[in-house]
């Protein structure tokens, strides 16, 4: 083979060779971009993965905190509120030894009757006492203080029974439909919100 | 000139291998997305599996924090002074008799 022909055919040869190489390697290119292309995708699905596992994350934390917080309110609430209770049990039992204490009592006894006498709409007014203080009492005398002190014209007189109390009494209308209950328990129930909002204020200042 | 003919065919040969390579990079392709999202996906899966743990684990020390103190809150009530209970109970006992 002459040396031209040669030449002729590895210039042949090498066009095909350097056009092969471009085919690749824009082929190659392309596939690189596809692929750099849904790395970014894949990149950007990833932290947004993250964000929002970042802020379940936050969410599960205060979730947490939060459960927390709100279970040790109401137990301590529950303890404060057991505490009140116990000082009110408390008040009972001071209750107990004012009554033991006869003279406090009567003047207490005869101020309640005082004050409930003209509460009741009625011209005759019932009296009632527990056994233990009309045995210890004059009833007749304790009312006849009591009307001294409202200076009221109504008939009062002392009921005709005993009533099951620890101390205090119980006025009612001639007729018995309109009553005065003015016995530490009566007294205890009605005012039992209030009691426990004093005694709380007094022991945690709100 | 049958030297030529053949250098033609060889060179067509090997433009058609490169079309072939091409081909084949394409035809390959989507696994090759498909492992590489798989890669990256299940690396932000194990990251966000580890944030998870982490706060749970963060949470529930707080959470501890929150519950002790209570406790602790709780055990200093009865701890009281008496001097403040003997208040409370002489305020109550006034408001009864009042």
């Amino acid at each position: 083979m002459s040396s031209g022909l040669e030449k002729l055919v590895d210039s042949i040869i090498e066009e095909s060779r350097i056009k092969a190489d471009e085919i690749r390697k824009q082929g190659h290119g392309e596939c690189e971009q596809t692929l750099a292309k849904e790395k970014t995708e894949a990149v950007r699905e990833a932290d947004q993965i993250s964000r929002q596992a970042r802020a379940e994350a936050e969410a599960a934390r205060n979730r947490l905190v939060s459960q927390a917080k709100q279970k040790a309110r109401l137990e301590y609430l529950a303890a404060k509120n057991q505490l009140v209770r116990n000082v009110l049990n408390e008040v009972r039992g001071d209750l107990i030894r004012f009554v033991q204490n006869e003279h406090a009592y009567r003047g207490f006894l005869v101020k309640v009757i005082a004050q409930s006498i003209e509460t009741i709409p009625s011209e005759t007014v019932r009296v009632f006492l527990s056994d233990k203080d009309i045995r210890r009492f004059d009833p007749t005398s304790l009312i006849r203080e009591a009307c001294e002190t409202v200076r009221t014209n109504k008939k009062v007189g002392p009921g005709d029974t005993a009533i099951d109390t620890l101390g205090g009494a119980v006025l009612t209308s001639e007729d018995g439909r309109i009553r005065a209950d003015c016995t530490f328990e009566a007294r205890l129930e009605l005012m039992e919100p209030r009691l426990l909002t004093e005694i709380s204020k007094t022991l945690f200042g709100s | 000139m049958k030297r030529i003919a053949e250098a033609e065919k060889e060179s067509q040969h090997v433009l058609d291998q490169a079309e072939r390579d091409v081909t084949r990079m394409k035809r390959e392709l989507p696994s090759r997305i498909a492992f590489m999202r798989e890669q990256i996906l299940q690396e932000a899966a194990r990251q966000r599996q580890t944030i998870m743990m982490e706060a749970e684990r963060v949470g529930a020390e707080e959470a501890e924090r929150v519950t002790s103190d209570t406790r602790n809150q709780i055990e200093a009530l009865p701890k009281m002074s008496q001097a403040r209970r003997s208040q409370a109970i002489q305020k109550a006992i006034d408001l009864l008799l009042s």
